[in-house]
């Protein structure tokens, strides 16, 4: 279980640092983050905690982890449907960049940490990343991708989806406390 | 015979009337046994579900009133007793609403989002 949560604190660390040191208060005269490229760092880091929760959906037997994960899959697939939405509308076409790559190679790696347990284990691991994972991408969304954000429209998306990862956050905090006793 | 066909057809519309006007509507599963007919003075109220929260989440009512939960938010919520899950609605989508009857006083939360709590005070 402690390896676990070094895992996920690792890797929640490394991305609020790789953050921290491209944001704007580092580079106040250029953005380091176009909007098409603020637009794919949103949607991949949806998509990755959807995908998590298509492995938890996978390898659980927990209820309170299924109801979280059935929970994680269909309100970050309503946030990338609102993105897809705004950059269609925009004609932005989301760009890959050295974030969103850094974001799938870390994920990458955390889901085949996942896969590597079986029940309880899983079930911890699964909890513990979630919690970790909500905190760095508010972070990200805070500190980085709003300030980056020159489309109003955009701005005012990304400022809506913080409340629901906060609310995921405590979810999974909650979540985590029954399986963790 | 007119006369008696004419008096036939009356006695089956207020038949069918009857029919239509009994058929439950999802709105009034939470407390189907309060019609609104026994509060003449019913009021409608609305409880806003934005940015992850009911708004107001406390609501003051009168039994027999009107509560109407809409969803502004991005995510689908619902709407639950919280104690035994009396009643529920079914999950909302953005935009879409459900009416409740208010009964009694009680304690609700979203079953998808569980942090999400709200309460009705029944005066």
């Amino acid at each position: 279980m402690k390896k676990n949560n070094r895992i996920s604190a690792a890797d929640c660390l490394f991305i609020v640092a790789l953050l921290f040191i491209s944001s704007p208060s580092f580079s106040q005269k250029n953005p380091v983050l176009s909007d098409a490229e603020v637009a794919s760092v949103a949607v991949v880091a949806n998509q990755i905690d959807i995908d998590y929760a298509a492995i938890a959906l996978k390898n659980t037997r927990n209820a309170e982890i299924l109801k979280f994960a059935n929970t994680m899959a269909n309100d970050h697939k309503a946030i990338i449907a609102q993105a897809v939405a705004l950059v269609t509308k925009l004609g932005v076409t989301p760009k890959t960049n050295s974030l969103s790559e850094k974001l799938l190679a870390d994920a990458a790696n955390t889901k085949k940490q996942l896969r590597s347990k079986k029940n309880n284990a899983f079930d911890i691991a699964y909890i513990n990343n979630e919690v970790a994972y909500h905190k760095a991408v508010i972070g990200a969304v805070e500190t980085v991708l709003i300030p980056e954000s020159e489309n109003a429209e955009l701005k005012a998306l990304l400022q809506n989806v913080v409340p629901p990862l906060k609310a995921h956050l405590a979810h999974a905090e909650m979540v985590q406390k029954m399986i963790i006793k | 015979m007119k006369k008696a066909m004419s008096l036939i057809g009356k006695w089956a519309c207020l038949f069918l009337m009857l029919v239509i006007s009994s058929c439950s509507t999802p709105e009034d599963k939470a407390s189907p046994e309060i019609p609104v007919e026994k509060n003449p003075v019913a009021e409608i109220h609305t409880v806003e579900i934005t940015q992850m929260k009911f708004f107001p989440e406390e609501i003051t009512v009168k039994k027999g009133d009107k509560i109407v939960f809409v969803n502004r938010d991005i995510v689908a919520h619902d709407v639950t007793e919280e104690e035994t899950k009396a009643w529920s609605s079914s999950p909302l989508q953005t935009e879409q609403t459900w009416m409740m009857v208010a009964e009694k006083s009680t304690n609700y939360f979203c079953s998808i989002h569980p942090v999400m709590k709200g309460r009705i005070i029944v005066q």
